[in-house]
């Protein structure tokens, strides 16, 4: 199958030039009230191609990526009207992702004019007709879409510098904490409470910590905790379990609300491991606090079995007294500068973002929330995402990625650490994070029997971006 | 490489006058893959069928796409005729260049080349396309109704009167429900008793009823024409098939408690029978108001009781007192609760003295009063002094329509009993004074216009527009302090009784939890449509009816015990159910577990499958789907980031090809 070049579609762009749109419709109600369109004779501009499946929720967002991909100027999306769906919830699932997904799209700076929503029943035809009409001048005035996998114009966007961080924190506290946590893991080894014991030990490099898998009590004292414990080990416990018995493993506050979130999608058994959090003053990189900590006061959760800090062991997750300092997140800040751009130039500047993706998949590999045992971006029939490392396999590995983890991603910011191709990875997970609290009033990691947000609804949630 | 023919319809000029159909059909011939294309003035008819079987035989296609209106139209006929040549019915696609493009697009050009891209995108769907067979499951040829009201009843009769076999349970230990305790009936005032007591008869001497009474459905597993329901039936301590309801033990009883029939204005016994015209005619030995109570509960073996007086007294030795709870398991292939209403209680009555002031009584209890077989003989007496009531103030919609204190609906039926209720205290009370106060008459039904219009002109009752703002008493009398909104006066009225016409309310079961179908806000049972599909549930195989649904009056009921029944019927009547094969399948090797489809499936039909090695150890879960609940709505495949998750005949392959073929051309 050829795909029309970049330039070809260009080409087209004539002072004629009428828009591709696809439009995914439920068999219940839109198709049927595009038929009734058709049966009372309403005209409507020939630019919508129909693709119709059982219901809206069968709607895989990712479907609308894969349209612009495949060409498409825009995309319609529309089923029944919430409360009419024939499958009685589809469409309130449908409502959520589509949210989600949109707002994705927004922030990477895809012309919202692009992608429509609307709920259209049976016998509103009339809706249907208006519905294409509107899309399409809508479309038709955002032009052909020359620019999916590429920037067409130098972004030139300088993020602005985060605030000032917080001072390091002394040695002393941080060498307080190593021996704590080497007398906890050695103490939970002897008496045989664990088989494991998942911390972090100083790397080949200086500078440099990693992950430690301890299975005798002497080698605790290999365990460090310092301002460059940055992996979040919750990522190693999702899976299929390898080891026998307990595993006890060390948490800061971003790992442990990873944890949570296994916990809430059925990959942990909370029986199986021993959470002990760790009293984090912020995790440093170079000379920079990690953005994320600087709105962290770094106390884990309340789920943790013990918690280690300056002071020593303490059972549960009680409150160790040690709540830093925060202030603004950088990441928001950043965020806002983007947002304050024109969505052409943020369109531009991700675009350049993805074209240094080498597809490595070190974002995956770190990530406690990827966890499947075979990604889709490796799987052929059928293609979710073009193998090839240009704009568009890029473009659409990072889009599978980040809207997978709407609703999921914790913040540790691991991916974006990892990422050889420095791209910012943390502030779109930031931003679909911040969209669903703010739309569903959920904030993930932090409720280990909660449903995830695109996994429910409310019938009344905000749909004011849907026709 | 598939071999696909693409058959594109003139629909006389409907198709072809704005879309070139040769040249649709000739974009077609350019696909690879498609080996045979050609177009024909009227596709549905016998000899274009005939031209589409015809290329599949001679052919030997695997795969058919008919360009022409839409599939809710003639798919049906494509796929039946597709399967007369040997071909499944699955890999037929209809490409609908009528409603969605000829008759659409005026501009012939245009209206072509959409017609090109619609075709391809067919054609590449069936390219993609399997072989799609119906699952079929078998049925058990067994109702189980819930609930032994007069909608149970009702139910029952018609499904067992029908050839099928019926396990009706009840929770009390007489079927009849609340339509037993009503006095007459609006607008015919038949009694209600006598037009219920003869179903009720029926219902226990029916060859096909298995009537399980003091009983409660625990648990239903299982699907649509094969449940399993476990029935839990509490001990009533008096063998059924000795008892001969004599009473003898009833007057030996020496323990009283207020009778729950009577709305608990009267007293019974510990061991009793609810009323009179009780099915099963069975005494009952109540062991929470029995004096034996702990020994009665407590394991067989050495006991002693603290009175033995009724197994003294019955010459029938029905009396067993070592009688334990029995779980009853059934085979059941089609379920309809039924499990009714009762009176809204609790706060929102507070203002209205309801619970403080004996003569505040709600309208059951009134129906109560009423009725001959009642605790006063039928006599409208105050529960306070036993004295007759002479002013009688009735107050319709309290809870009903009230969202503060109750709820926002209508109870449907209030209007027409306090008609009735006025009525007949008037019948009774010729110098009586009745007054009603209303917010709207709603008497849209048979006969009840004019049954309220009899209650206001003939019977001179008084009826007042406006809520009642509270009820006290003052000197010994209760005062109900109101508002005539039509005269704009507040207004104050003396009252010897004030019956209330509260809302009514699901009954308190967990009935619809345990079955797994969902309720509205209020705790009904939803329907599967407010419409089209009033008496179904979401879960293919269970039916609701009656007010467990909604307020409803007793023709309403009925109505719908028969309408459900004619469903669950449709079902019975069947030895095997065909399943839609459009349906969710999970790839198990790729399934990660996340269970997000279990969360999501509205029908419950995506189960956790534990898969075991040989030697019996667990090595992974995974979501597997159960063919005969899937509707194959999809929303758990929009949702599987593993993509282990797909719909058959809506698959992501398909979608994907679809997609491309819609945006890049027909000859891609």
């Amino acid at each position: 199958m050829t795909e029309p070049t970049l330039q070809a579609r260009t080409e087209t762009a004539a002072p004629t030039w009428k828009p591709q749109i696809a439009a995914i419709v439920c068999n219940w109600c839109t198709y049927a009230g595009a038929d009734m369109a058709g049966t009372t004779r309403r005209e409507y501009p020939a630019s919508v191609r129909l693709l119709r499946v059982p219901c809206s929720g069968r709607v895989n967002p990712l479907f609308i990526l894969k349209a612009f991909e495949q060409g498409a100027d825009g995309v319609l999306v529309s089923g029944c009207h919430p409360g009419d769906c024939h499958y009685v919830q589809g469409n309130y699932f449908a409502r959520r992702r589509f949210a989600a997904f949109r707002s994705l799209l927004n922030f990477l700076g895809l012309d919202p004019r692009r992608v429509h929503f609307s709920w259209i029943s049976a016998s509103e035809g009339i809706k249907w007709a208006r519905v294409v009409g509107d899309v399409t001048r809508a479309v038709t005035e955002a032009g052909p879409l020359t620019d999916w996998g590429r920037a067409s114009s130098p972004a030139q966007v300088t993020l602005p510098e985060p605030p000032a961080p917080r001072p390091q924190p002394a040695a002393a506290e941080l060498e307080a904490v190593t021996g704590h946590v080497r007398e906890l893991a050695a103490s939970l080894l002897r008496e045989g409470k664990v088989s494991f014991v998942l911390g972090w030990a100083p790397g080949p490099s200086p500078g440099q910590t990693i992950p430690a898998f301890i299975q005798r009590p002497e080698d605790a004292a290999t365990l460090v905790f310092d301002t460059h414990s940055h992996a979040d080990l919750a990522a190693f416990l999702a899976g299929p379990r390898k080891v026998s018995g307990k595993v006890a493993v060390l948490v800061k506050a971003c790992d442990a609300r990873a944890a949570t979130t296994l916990l809430a999608e059925g990959q942990l058994v909370r029986e199986d491991v021993v959470l002990v959090g760790v009293s984090c003053p912020g995790m440093w990189r170079d000379d920079r606090l990690a953005y994320r900590c600087h709105s962290c006061d770094g106390e884990v959760g309340a789920l943790c079995d013990f918690t280690v800090s300056a002071a020593g062991v303490q059972p549960g997750a009680l409150p160790t007294g040690a709540k830093r300092a925060t202030g603004p997140d950088p990441r928001d800040l950043q965020n806002a500068h983007l947002e304050s751009l024109p969505a052409a130039q943020r369109w531009a500047f991700w675009q350049e973002q993805f074209a240094d993706c080498v597809r490595c998949y070190a974002c995956r590999a770190v990530c406690p929330m990827c966890y499947c045992g075979s990604c889709i971006s490796e799987q052929h029939r059928p293609q979710w995402v073009p193998t090839s490392i240009d704009g568009r396999g890029n473009t659409a590995w990072n889009l599978v990625r980040a809207y997978h983890l709407s609703g999921r991603c914790v913040g540790c910011d691991e991916c974006e650490r990892v990422c050889p191709a420095n791209i910012r990875l943390d502030l779109i997970n930031r931003r679909l994070a911040l969209e669903l609290e703010q739309r569903f009033d959920y904030h993930a990691g932090t409720d280990p029997e909660g449903a995830p947000p695109l996994a429910t609804f409310r019938p009344d949630d905000p749909q004011e971006f849907i026709y | 490489m598939p071999r696909i023919g693409v058959f594109v319809c003139h629909c006389g000029e409907n198709i072809a006058r704005t879309v070139d159909v040769r040249k649709v059909a000739e974009d077609a011939g350019r696909i690879p893959g498609v080996v045979f294309s050609t177009d024909y003035t009227y596709m549905c008819s016998a000899p274009g069928q005939k031209l589409v079987m015809d290329a599949i035989r001679e052919r030997g296609l695997t795969g058919v796409v008919v360009s022409a209106c839409s599939p809710q139209l003639h798919e049906p006929t494509f796929r039946n005729a597709v399967q007369q040549a040997g071909l499944n019915p699955f890999l037929c696609e209809m490409a609908n260049i009528r409603e969605q493009c000829s008759w659409v697009h005026p501009n012939r050009a245009e209206g072509t080349a959409k017609a090109s891209l619609i075709m391809a995108s067919a054609v590449q769907k069936v390219a993609r396309g399997r072989a799609l067979s119906a699952s079929e499951v078998p049925v058990t040829k067994r109702a189980l109704v819930i609930g032994g009201g007069v909608a149970g009843i009702r139910t029952a009769l018609d499904i067992a009167n029908a050839g099928h076999e019926v396990v009706l349970v009840e929770k009390q230990p007489s079927i009849g429900g609340n339509m037993a305790r009503l006095s007459e009936t609006f607008p015919t005032l038949d009694c209600s008793q006598c037009i219920l007591t003869p179903l009720m008869v029926e219902v226990s001497r029916h060859p096909r009823i298995e009537l399980i009474t003091c009983a409660e459905v625990e648990e239903v597993s299982g699907y649509v024409g094969n449940f399993r329901a476990r029935i839990r039936r509490r001990p009533s301590f008096v063998r059924a098939d000795l008892c001969t309801a004599c009473g003898d033990c009833a007057t030996a009883c020496p323990a009283s408690v207020p009778n729950e029939f009577d709305q608990g204005l009267a007293w019974r016994k510990a061991i009793h029978i609810p009323f009179p015209q009780a099915v099963p005619s069975t005494y009952t030995l109540d062991a929470a108001s029995c004096l034996n109570t702990q020994l009665v509960s407590s394991k067989s073996g050495y006991r002693v009781l603290a009175c033995e007086r009724c197994a003294d007294v019955c010459s029938r030795k029905a009396i067993d007192y070592d009688m334990r709870p029995e779980i009853i398991e059934r085979e059941i292939g089609a379920i309809v609760a039924a499990t009714g209403y009762r009176m809204m209680s609790g706060e929102g009555l507070a203002d209205y003295g309801y619970g403080r002031y004996p003569d505040v009584v709600d309208s059951l209890e009134f129906e109560r009063l009423l009725s001959a077989s009642g605790p006063t003989g039928g006599e409208v007496l105050r529960p306070s002094d036993g004295k007759p009531a002479r002013d009688v103030v009735f107050v319709q919609c309290v809870g009903s329509r009230d969202p503060v204190h109750g709820y926002p609906y209508c109870s449907r039926v209030c209007c027409m009993y306090t008609a009735k209720h006025a009525l007949l205290f008037k019948h009774k009370v010729h110098d009586g004074r009745a007054t009603v106060f209303y917010i709207d008459i709603r008497a849209a039904g048979k006969g009840y216009e004019e049954f309220v219009q009899r209650a206001m002109e003939e019977e001179r009752v008084l009826y007042v527009r406006g809520r009642v703002a509270r009820v006290t008493q003052v000197d010994g009398r209760l005062v109900v302090y109101g508002a005539d909104t039509l005269s704009g006066q507040p207004l104050q009225v003396r009252a010897d009784l004030v019956v209330l016409a509260s809302a009514m309310v699901p009954a308190q079961t967990n009935v619809a939890a345990r079955l797994r179908v969902p309720t509205d806000a209020f705790g009904f049972f939803q329907e599967a449509h407010p419409k089209l599909r009033p008496v179904e549930t979401l879960t293919a195989g269970i039916f609701i009816t009656g007010a467990a649904h909604g307020p409803k009056d007793i023709p309403d009921t009925v109505a719908q015990a028969s309408a459900a029944a004619s469903k669950a019927l449709e079902l019975l009547s069947k030895t095997r159910l065909q399943r839609e094969p459009t349906i969710a399948r999970v790839d198990e090797a790729v399934c990660m577990a996340c269970f997000e489809c279990v969360r999501i499936c509205p029908y419950q039909a995506v189960e956790k499958h534990e898969v075991r090695a040989r030697d019996g150890r667990l090595l992974r879960v995974v979501a597997r789907v159960n063919p005969a609940m899937c509707e194959g709505c999809g929303a758990c495949a929009g949702a599987c980031r593993s993509s282990a998750m797909d719909i058959q005949g809506y698959t992501d392959t398909q979608i994907f090809a679809q997609l491309t073929a819609l945006m890049t051309g027909a000859a891609s």
